[in-house]
């Protein structure tokens, strides 16, 4: 069976999404060949800003689990989301040429429309994803969600790595859950946050992750937002040795995983990582994404707010979307002379402003502080 | 990068938060990298419309909502 094809025009030429895995940039010669046709895209002269490819979705802001480091500072007293404003959501990331749209929360799974949510993104045409603990999930419900293309399960690692990172026994609930998925033929991931103390179990996990039939990890930076914004972030966050270390370790573990679990990493992960995984050209060659807010990226927030991303939880001027298009149009040094600025755009700006009180280079990523050493 | 094809990224993801990237691709040799393009071209090929086919516009029923576009100016 041929894979479902939409174009979406762009100042040099068009993104293609090719079925749900496949996301493609071609130039505009291609874009004829496949059918897109003197595009306006192509006449602006200087081009709008590119809308995203990528748009997550705060589904409700209640969950049980209330994890000390929630970035959403999600809790058992929070409220779904209107099913009419989705729905309005839904449409106008739709008409803005969004491709993929994943839903989060809080727990999504305490929604009792959360399949036909789904079934209501690939009407209109979108790539429907989701992110769950696991709570609430079912035999019957996990069937429910056969027009999600993946879900993604938050797990990280052992019962004692898990309570270590969100102070919540979630371990084995995680574990019936992703049982739960892959016998209902659903294709599962995980998301899999690192800090300080489980950093170092990422590979002995991700086999076991493989055992169990789940097809992708998604490694993520622990990010200052939300509850997670308190001085214990210091305590958590990664240590430049331990970043340096996970660099290195992938290459060799994607070899050992190969044909069994995909690995990803986060945005955020992009500066702590770039410079263990080639040149720049290469990562921008093969997709990889830093910092996309205001452009590749978007967040609908519970209120229905526009955002950069996720991790901006309140209403922050610092953090607005043309703050974030302003940095990547003339970031600073030591970014503007960076190889990698091109892909990561700048790192973490959540992390950054957490840390500085503004937006900035991010504070963490290795040539940042090496430049700040040496100044 | 080879017949037009500017990048490639993979899967859908499916994390709510931040965005990601498969690191993969990054690993392949030449030649996985050279099949890799092979396939994608033939399969780009294979799903492209026929010119008596075009691409589907949006429903203009469906159109009509009042989210502000992630294109235009900063609603946050």
């Amino acid at each position: 069976m041929r894979a479902e094809l939409r174009l979406r025009a762009a100042p040099f030429g068009a993104w293609v999404r090719l079925g749900d895995d496949t996301l493609v940039a071609v130039d505009r010669d291609r874009a004829r060949r496949l059918g897109l046709d003197d595009a306006g895209a192509w006449r602006d002269d200087p081009p709008p800003p590119e809308a995203p490819l990528e748009a997550h979705i705060a589904v409700t802001s209640r969950c049980p689990a209330a994890c000390t480091g929630c970035y959403q500072s999600a809790s058992p007293e929070g409220r779904h989301v209107d099913r009419e404003a989705l729905e309005a959501t839904l449409r106008g990331l739709r008409d803005t040429g969004v491709f993929t749209v994943a839903f989060g929360g809080g727990e999504p799974m305490l929604r009792d429309d959360l399949g036909s949510l789904a079934t209501l993104a690939r009407a209109l045409g979108m790539t429907p994803v989701v992110t769950t603990s696991g709570l609430g999930l079912t035999p019957r419900r996990a069937a429910a969600l056969r027009d999600f293309a993946q879900v993604n399960v938050s797990h990280d690692g052992s019962p004692a790595d898990y309570l270590a990172v969100r102070g919540f026994e979630g371990a084995r609930q995680a574990d019936e859950a992703i049982a739960m998925l892959v016998s209902a033929g659903i294709t599962v991931g995980v998301n899999m946050v690192l800090t300080r103390q489980n950093v170092a179990s990422v590979a002995p996990f991700s086999h076991r992750l493989a055992d169990l039939g789940v097809r992708e990890l998604q490694l993520l930076r622990y990010k200052p937002a939300g509850r997670a914004a308190s001085p214990e972030y210091l305590a958590r966050r990664l240590t430049p040795s331990q970043a340096e270390a996970l660099g290195a370790a992938l290459k060799p573990l994607a070899a050992a995983l190969e044909g069994r679990l995909s690995l990803r990493i986060d945005c955020a992960l992009v500066p702590l990582v770039a410079g263990a995984l080639g040149s720049a050209a290469g990562l921008e060659r093969f997709g990889v994404f830093g910092c996309e807010a205001g452009r590749y990226l978007a967040a609908v927030d519970r209120e229905g707010a526009l955002k950069g991303c996720s991790f901006v939880t309140e209403s922050d001027s610092r953090m607005s979307i043309d703050a974030f298009r302003a940095f990547a149009d003339a970031p600073p040094e030591p970014c503007a002379g960076c190889e990698f600025q091109r892909v990561c755009r700048g790192g973490c700006k959540v992390v950054a402003t957490h840390l500085r009180g503004a937006m900035g280079p991010d504070p963490e990523c290795p040539r940042v502080m090496a430049w700040e050493r040496r100044a | 990068m080879s017949d037009g094809i500017l990048r490639i990224r993979r899967g859908p993801g499916a994390n709510c938060s931040s965005i990601g990237s498969a690191v993969e691709m990054l690993f392949l040799s030449a030649t996985a990298g050279a099949a890799l393009l092979v396939a994608l071209n033939a399969a780009l090929d294979e799903a492209a419309p026929s010119p008596d086919a075009p691409l589907p516009e949006p429903d203009p029923a469906e159109s009509d909502s009042e989210t502000p576009s992630p294109g235009a100016d900063d609603a946050g």
